[in-house]
């Protein structure tokens, strides 16, 4: 089958056999959304969705891997997890908040190197 | 005997396309019930009326019981039908349905109580003399004594929602570590989704495939089964991929798991489309639960048997329903359903949102394509991630299994992010071409994130020059060659 393409609100959809591609229209880049990779001290939102639970608050110690929000979107939780060991600087969301794609919703302060 | 001349459908997106077009082949107008937010969707184009029946967050509309039987009763429909998930499976629905002088399409309130309350499916199968999987199903529902229950019967063990389908309210418990944090996560979703943090626990068996009868009791409470599914290819306890029939039953396994079926459902004094579920493992089987509704999968039972069982649903509430031995026939050939979600598999298959462009589903002999937005609609939050289903049918499985992989590959949706790459490494995998996959395919053979091919030469020299085009540059416009962007479709 040809390859097709199309603009959609600035991003450019490519479907190439199967797979397909999205990309920034305006740069030409591959769109990485906002959020999805986030950097590793900051929690961003990975899908627009409600807020259901904060398990950590402020100035709790955290370590990597520990979770510390859940999150539902489309029926289903989701548990965002830390990716750092540190300290909880600020949570920037409230329960039964919905959320936008790539919102920040928690920031962590890396543990001091000793 | 009632005749209907309008029917309300109490439900949204592929399966209320699926109900309507039953509906219009039977003669028969349709009476959508939707929330605000499906306004922009296929059922409510196809549907004769349409109303609406509150906000988008499902407690409000979906699942409000009174404001479904008051639409109904305002579109002037003589019967409901609930289609699969939300309110399907709802026996006090059911009641209230009946209440207000309409007829429910499915089992009856108390059938839906006995057979659809996993618990007390239980206990009936138990006198029934049914295999059932150790578990703890008691009403003591506290997390710490849930945890104890959980030691004694051994991990893993997995938490289900008592009201539960569909894989929502389910977590897999390794060791106690885990244990307080998942089994109140499965109340949460148990809560939200079904209205009742219930819950109950069941050893999980870790070399099993899910194997389901499709049964059918007629209007004089005749049941039989129209043979089985096998769903083992599941992610989150979600099944992705479904097939009829079962590659792993031999004559004698059919026979006895068919009787099986039967058995409990005619206990249950069913009426109407059903699923009895099982879990086989080592020449074994045991039942897992009864689904008191219609499936997402039926339609792999309707592409082998060539039956219709919406339209059988339908002529069984009206009373005008029986089976005729005659017409019973063997299946033929072999099918599978995708389940197409709005996800990106690349990064652990987080939900995808936004405005739909272009969707193609290829046409051709053996497909059928099962769907509720077209272009110009848009994906929301609120719902379920599934969009679409794929189904195919051919003479062999090796074969139907080469059709859905072309049929994935040709199949186009922009807008949103699709699991259709996924799809395809699941059925180009040898465990699934050989078919000894078991419900543990998944987590032992895929990461949670598929990860993301690197794009070839020739596929970047593709987007450079689709971006080209787009910019109007002078690159892209070579006069000695047709364009590659023939079907290039200047944006929404």
């Amino acid at each position: 089958m040809k390859t097709q393409a199309q603009l959609i609100k600035g991003t450019l959809w490519i479907h190439l056999n199967g797979r397909t591609v999205a990309v920034d229209a305006n740069q030409g880049r591959k769109s990485r959304k906002k959020g999805a990779g986030g950097s590793s001290d900051q929690i961003n939102a990975p899908m627009p969705g409600k807020v259901t639970k904060i398990l950590l608050k402020e100035g709790s110690v955290v370590q990597p891997g520990q979770a510390v929000l859940v999150m539902e979107a489309m029926k289903m939780e989701y548990t965002l997890k830390a990716e750092i060991a540190g300290e909880v600087e600020s949570v920037s969301c409230s329960v039964g908040e919905q959320v936008v794609l790539g919102k920040t919703l928690v920031k962590i302060k890396p543990e001091a190197k000793t | 005997m009632a005749k209907f001349s309008r029917i309300a459908i109490a439900n949204r997106g592929e399966v209320a396309v699926r109900i309507i077009k039953a509906c219009e082949e039977m003669g028969l107008e349709t009476v959508l019930l939707h929330s605000e937010a499906d306004i922009n969707s296929r059922a409510f184009r196809m549907a004769t009326k349409t109303i609406c029946i509150g906000p988008a967050p499902t407690a409000e509309s979906y699942l409000n019981i009174k404001a479904n039987i008051d639409g109904a009763l305002a579109g002037g429909a003589q019967a409901i039908h609930p289609g699969f998930g939300f309110l399907s499976e709802n026996a006090d629905f059911a009641e209230a349905v009946q209440k207000a002088g309409l007829t429910f399409i499915g089992p009856s309130a108390e059938s839906i109580r006995s057979l659809g309350d996993k618990v007390h499916c239980k206990e009936l199968a138990k006198r029934a003399g049914l295999p059932l999987v150790p578990g703890y199903q008691g009403e003591n529902q506290t997390v710490a004594e849930l945890i104890k229950q959980a030691e004694k019967i051994g991990y893993p063990v997995i938490v289900k929602a008592a009201a539960g389908g569909g894989g929502r309210g389910m977590k897999l418990i390794r060791d106690s570590a885990d244990a307080a944090e998942l089994i109140e996560s499965a109340q949460r979703e148990a809560q939200s989704a079904f209205g009742s943090p219930k819950v109950f626990l069941e050893k999980y068996l870790d070399r099993a495939k899910h194997i389901e009868f499709q049964v059918f009791g007629d209007s004089t409470g005749n049941v039989i089964h129209f043979f089985d599914r096998e769903c083992s290819v599941q992610r989150r306890h979600q099944k992705i991929i479904e097939e009829a029939t079962s590659p792993s039953l031999t004559d004698d396994l059919r026979r006895r798991m068919g009787e099986a079926a039967c058995a409990i459902a005619t206990l249950g004094k069913y009426k109407g489309a059903g699923t009895v579920e099982f879990l086989l493992q080592d020449g074994e089987f045991y039942l897992l639960e009864v689904n008191t509704r219609l499936q997402v999968e039926h339609p792999v039972t309707e592409e082998v048997l060539g039956v219709d069982l919406v339209k059988m649903q339908i002529l069984t509430a009206e009373g005008n329903f029986v089976h005729d031995p005659k017409l019973i026939r063997s299946p033929r050939g072999h099918s599978i359903e995708c389940r197409i979600y709005a996800e990106n598999p690349y990064m652990g298959g987080v939900p995808s949102t936004g405005l739909l462009g272009r969707i193609e589903w290829p046409e051709g002999p053996g497909r059928r394509y099962e769907y509720g937005f077209s272009e110009g609609d848009t994906i929301t939050s609120f719902y379920d991630p599934m969009i679409a289903k794929v189904i195919v049918w051919d003479e062999s499985r090796s074969r139907a299994i080469q059709k859905m992989i072309r049929v994935l590959k040709d199949s186009i949706v922009f807008g949103v992010h699709t699991n259709i790459p996924y799809l395809i490494e699941i059925l180009s995998h040898k465990e699934f071409v050989n078919g000894t996959m078991t419900t543990r395919f998944i987590e032992t053979y895929f990461a949670d994130a598929l990860k993301e091919p690197e794009l070839t030469e020739s596929e970047k020299k593709m987007i450079e020059s689709a971006m080209a085009e787009l910019r109007g540059s002078p690159l892209a416009s070579d006069p000695t060659t047709t364009s590659p962007w023939a079907s290039f479709w200047r944006g929404v």
